[in-house]
């Protein structure tokens, strides 16, 4: 684990931050059983992401740490240790609001930034290839239609999506 | 009632109060108030000469209402009260205020103002000592007699001291032997007792010694003089009042002759019936005519009413050589007639089934920690020895799962406190039984917080019992070595393990009872919110219920160690016999009275009385009047303040009492501040008032306070009248909502703050000049800083004109 020098200074304003955000009310009431993470299946096969310790690193305010790491990202949203938290800790949505913070500081990894730049541009975050629309046709389903650009991008707007820029390259 | 003659006595005792106040201009003020006719002054009145001076006027001077300003009067009225008592007058028309503590330090910095409010004060004391009515000590006879539900650890001890202090006991357990949970234990922590080893009743006149333990059956415990013990019995109504309580038993046939059984096992032997024993957790199968483990008490056979085929297959009729079963035998219905009752009823485990991702009720080898005491007790369903129930085979790997179904908040959020305790107890025994055996225990904290409790935790890392922090997610199980694999990461070590298993204990979440519910509600007491009985107070009443004369102890407020059910039940027995011991109940007569022409029909009072002491008798065809028990009732007034008819008034606080008391205190005012009314309740509003003054706090000498037994008693328009007397502000002061002395008066009080609020607006009257303030005791320096910025909230506002002020 990293270790944390902002624990003291910081530690507060940044546990409060991410309780005061969707998804985040419930982050203070972790106890560290770790059931998240012997749930967790990205746990079981990388080292670089554990579910306990992210919430450990965001309960004392270790924000450097979590903003600007990868493990954060790393969560597949299985849902799995949330399902099974004692506490009722909404585990996969403090990540959410964690990955939301992040962004809002400019932290985005490049994956992100061609997902948002899909989705203003053509409306899907999955570009459609010749690939993909042979597949379509090969299963049997209809081509898709292009997306209501206009409607989609109002949305984008009045939401601040289109706001959302990467400042820097994560780690 | 005879003309008032009042004598008011000045003790100047307080440093303070001496230098601040004028008392020659107190008595001189005093002296010319109507009806006085002794105004007398000494150092202090309430010990010594003081007193002797007060005793000495009430006889000589035929005074018949007393009023003193003492220093410390929740002290010196004690001895003030029962002098005057001795003296021959009614103790009820004293009235003793505190010229130190409430105007002399507060104000010490202005004299002139102190003293202003000091003559204000005694005036309020005086024209309400004059309304003042003689009141009754009352006295109500009580039955030495005492109900214990619940036969386990807490209730056979609780039963125990009663009967040996002479009460007649009725011991009720619903279950056919006794004994309780912590019977089936096996072994007890810290001590590695026995589970059903108990301390031996005097009875036993042979071996008695201080330091006797027996076993439950040699202890002869059921033949202790003046106790009764009904097993297979349950409670089915309680009616009645504290100390005369009406309780119906319901007593299920055991279809056995309790004289004539022998416990020769015949009768077991022949059954043909076989169901899972519940007694051992469903580990083994037992006959439907059984007993649960050869020490029980009684000791004689019970029926199964559920599994038995009776008079179609009756071989245990035949084989019994006493003719001891009788297959015809009746419920009876029995009515006892008891003092006190006290509620022993326990805890139990949870079944933890419903947590999916552990299997048990599914995979045969995962079992809760009582299922394993069950298998470690060598009268239990394996001989005492640990084994898969799956394939009988002996378990050589264990893991223990702590926290199953506590401090989840899914299923019970609550510490079962003593798990973690069970978990170590019963591995070490594994262990030390056969230290091959490997043995782990999963935990999220190891709490041993009793004494010798974390020697217990040292000892089971000394034998190699292995602990891994974590709370595994998931029991699987590898059906092809029929292995369990427990699913955990270990916190410490960051590793994540599968822990192989032939056995997995699961710590289970202890809970109420079945049945709490719906005897707390013939009880009338309530539950807590984890269900459990709630006590009184958890500090200082912790054995006491808001029902005078229903006391609660062992598992039945929260789980315990049998160390500290024991300590429950002996202080559960102190109360209940403290509350009997004089066959009768004796209090004073300061409860609420009903005038029948105006009370109508509603149900609002008896809805409300936190004490259940208000109930609707019929009066007339179909009219229905209040009526209160002044048994029960604890003079706080919420129906008072309830009433919407004005039906209620209570003795000692009655309307006109209050309303002198408001006029005298605005008729003075002294300073160029606007007149403040303190309302403040008796309990923690007053002593903050108190508090405030002893730790020598200033607040402007414009505040002016009132004792109130509860806000709850106040009615809004008595609110009003305040301002009609003068007040250009009202503060009511309370306890904190949720720790009102008498339960729901302070959160009512706040409510019809509110209400009185919109009304002032209505009238035109700026809502800001009524506040409530919910105080503690020691918060002496709020109640002071709300004075202060109450009077600077309505410096700035222009003097209220009423039209009748």
């Amino acid at each position: 684990m990293a270790h944390g020098k902002t624990a003291k200074s910081s530690g507060k304003t940044f546990l409060e931050e991410v309780r005061h955000m969707l998804g985040g009310e419930t982050l203070a009431s972790c106890y560290q059983c770790g059931t998240c993470a012997s749930s967790c299946p990205v746990a079981r096969v990388s080292e670089r992401f554990n579910p306990r310790e992210v919430i450990r690193q965001s309960l004392l305010g270790e924000k450097e740490e979590i903003l600007f790491g990868d493990a954060l990202w790393l969560c597949c949203s299985c849902y799995n240790c949330q399902e099974r938290c004692p506490q009722k800790v909404e585990i996969a949505d403090v990540f959410y609001a964690l990955r939301n913070l992040a962004i809002r500081e400019g932290k985005m990894p490049n994956i992100y930034s061609e997902f948002s730049a899909g989705l203003m541009s053509e409306g899907k975050i999955v570009p459609m290839s010749k690939f993909l629309e042979k597949k379509r046709a090969d299963y049997g389903l209809p081509p898709l239609k292009p997306a209501n650009m206009d409607t989609l991008r109002k949305i984008l707007s009045a939401t601040g999506f289109d706001k959302l820029k990467k400042k820097e390259e994560p780690q | 009632m005879d003309e008032p003659k009042v004598g008011v006595f000045l003790s100047e005792g307080g440093n303070q109060s001496s230098k601040v106040l004028d008392y020659d201009a107190l008595a001189s003020f005093a002296k010319n108030v109507a009806k006085v006719v002794l105004v007398e002054r000494a150092k202090e009145f309430w010990r010594g000469d003081g007193l002797k001076a007060i005793v000495n006027a009430v006889k000589t001077k035929k005074l018949n209402r007393v009023v003193v300003a003492e220093r410390l009067p929740k002290l010196s009225e004690v001895n003030i009260v029962k002098a005057v008592e001795k003296a021959g007058l009614n103790p009820f028309l004293v009235e003793v205020i505190d010229l130190e503590d409430h105007c002399a330090r507060p104000h010490r910095n202005k004299p002139a103002e102190a003293t202003a409010k000091a003559k204000a004060m005694l005036l309020a004391a005086i024209e309400r000592a004059k309304l003042l009515e003689p009141l009754e000590k009352l006295e109500f006879p009580a039955l030495k007699s005492i109900l214990v539900i619940g036969g386990g650890i807490a209730g056979m001890q609780t039963a125990e001291d009663l009967a040996e202090l002479g009460f007649e006991v009725q011991l009720v357990e619903k279950e056919p032997f006794l004994g309780g949970l912590a019977s089936r234990a096996g072994r007890f922590f810290p001590t590695d007792d026995c589970a059903i080893c108990i301390q031996a009743p005097s009875t036993d006149v042979k071996s008695i010694t201080h330091t006797s333990r027996k076993c439950v059956y040699r202890s002869g415990f059921t033949e202790i003089q003046n106790l009764n013990v009904l097993t297979n019995s349950k409670i089915t109504a309680v009616e009645g009042v504290p100390g005369n309580y009406r309780v119906t038993i319901e007593k299920k046939p055991r279809y056995v002759d309790e004289q004539k059984c022998i416990r020769c096992n015949l009768c077991a032997e022949v059954c043909p019936v076989e169901v899972p024993d519940d007694y051992n957790v469903k580990l083994k199968k037992r006959k439907a005519i059984y007993i649960n483990i050869p020490e029980v008490y009684p000791p004689v056979y019970v029926i199964d009413e559920k599994a038995c085929k009776f008079h179609e297959c009756e071989k245990c009729v035949k084989v019994c050589p006493t003719k001891a079963v009788e297959l015809d035998q009746k419920t009876e219905k029995k009515t006892l007639n008891v003092g006190a009752i006290v509620v022993a009823t326990g805890f139990e485990e949870y079944d933890p089934s419903v947590i999916k991702e552990y299997h048990y009720g599914e995979y045969p080898d995962v079992v809760t920690n009582l299922q394993l005491a069950r298998m470690i007790d060598c009268f239990g369903p394996t001989g005492g020895s640990i084994i898969r129930p799956s394939t009988r085979e002996p378990a050589k790997r264990i893991v223990f799962v702590q926290c199953v179904g506590s401090r989840d908040r899914r299923w019970n959020p609550w510490c079962s406190s003593i798990c973690c305790m069970i978990s170590l107890k019963n591995a070490m025994l594994v262990k030390s039984a056969d230290p091959e055996t490997d043995v782990t225990i999963c935990y999220i904290d190891i709490r041993t917080t009793g004494r010798e409790h974390e020697y217990y935790y040292e000892r089971a890392r000394d034998m190699g019992i292995k602990f891994v922090k974590g709370r595994p997610t998931e029991i699987a199980h590898d059906p092809e070595d029929n292995t369990l694999i427990v699913d955990v990461e270990d916190a410490v070590s960051r590793k994540f393990l599968e822990l192989e298993a032939d056995l997995v204990v699961l710590a289970t979440s202890m809970v109420p009872t079945q049945g709490t519910k719906e005897l707390a509600s013939m009880l009338g007491i309530e539950l807590e919110q984890d269900g459990f009985f709630k006590e009184y107070n958890a500090k200082l009443r912790p054995t006491e219920t808001k029902r005078k004369g229903i006391f609660l102890c062992g598992g039945a407020t929260f789980p315990k160690d049998a160390p500290t059910s024991s300590l429950h039940a002996h202080s559960a027995a102190l109360k209940a016999a403290k509350f009997l011991s004089t066959g009768k109940i004796v209090k004073d007569q300061k409860t609420a009275v009903i005038d029948d022409e105006y009370c109508g029909d509603c149900e609002f009072c008896p809805v409300t009385c936190p004490y259940g002491a208000i109930s609707l008798v019929q009066k007339g065809e179909d009219h229905f009047v209040a009526q209160v028990s002044e048994l029960q009732c604890e003079g706080c007034g919420i129906c008072v303040g309830t009433c919407p008819l004005n039906a209620i008034e209570l003795r000692h606080y009655r309307p006109s009492q209050m309303l002198a008391q408001m006029k005298a205190l605005m008729s003075v005012n002294g300073t160029s501040k606007p007149l403040i009314l303190a309302i403040c309740c008796s309990e923690c509003g007053h002593t903050a008032v108190d508090s405030s003054g002893m730790a020598m706090l200033e607040y402007p000498a414009n505040v002016r306070v009132m004792k109130v037994p509860c806000t709850g008693i106040l009615q809004i328009h008595q609110i009003l009248e305040a301002f009609k007397a003068g007040a250009q502000g009202v503060m009511v002061v309370g306890c904190k909502t949720d720790g009102c002395h008498y339960e729901v008066g302070s959160p009512k009080a706040k409510k019809k703050v509110e209400l009185a609020k919109m009304l002032l607006k209505e009238y035109g009257i700026e809502p800001e000049r009524l506040e409530m303030f919910n105080l503690v005791y020691i918060e002496g320096d709020k109640f002071a800083e709300v004075a202060q910025t109450m009077t600077e909230k309505l410096e700035k506002m222009s003097p209220l004109q009423l039209s009748s002020s």
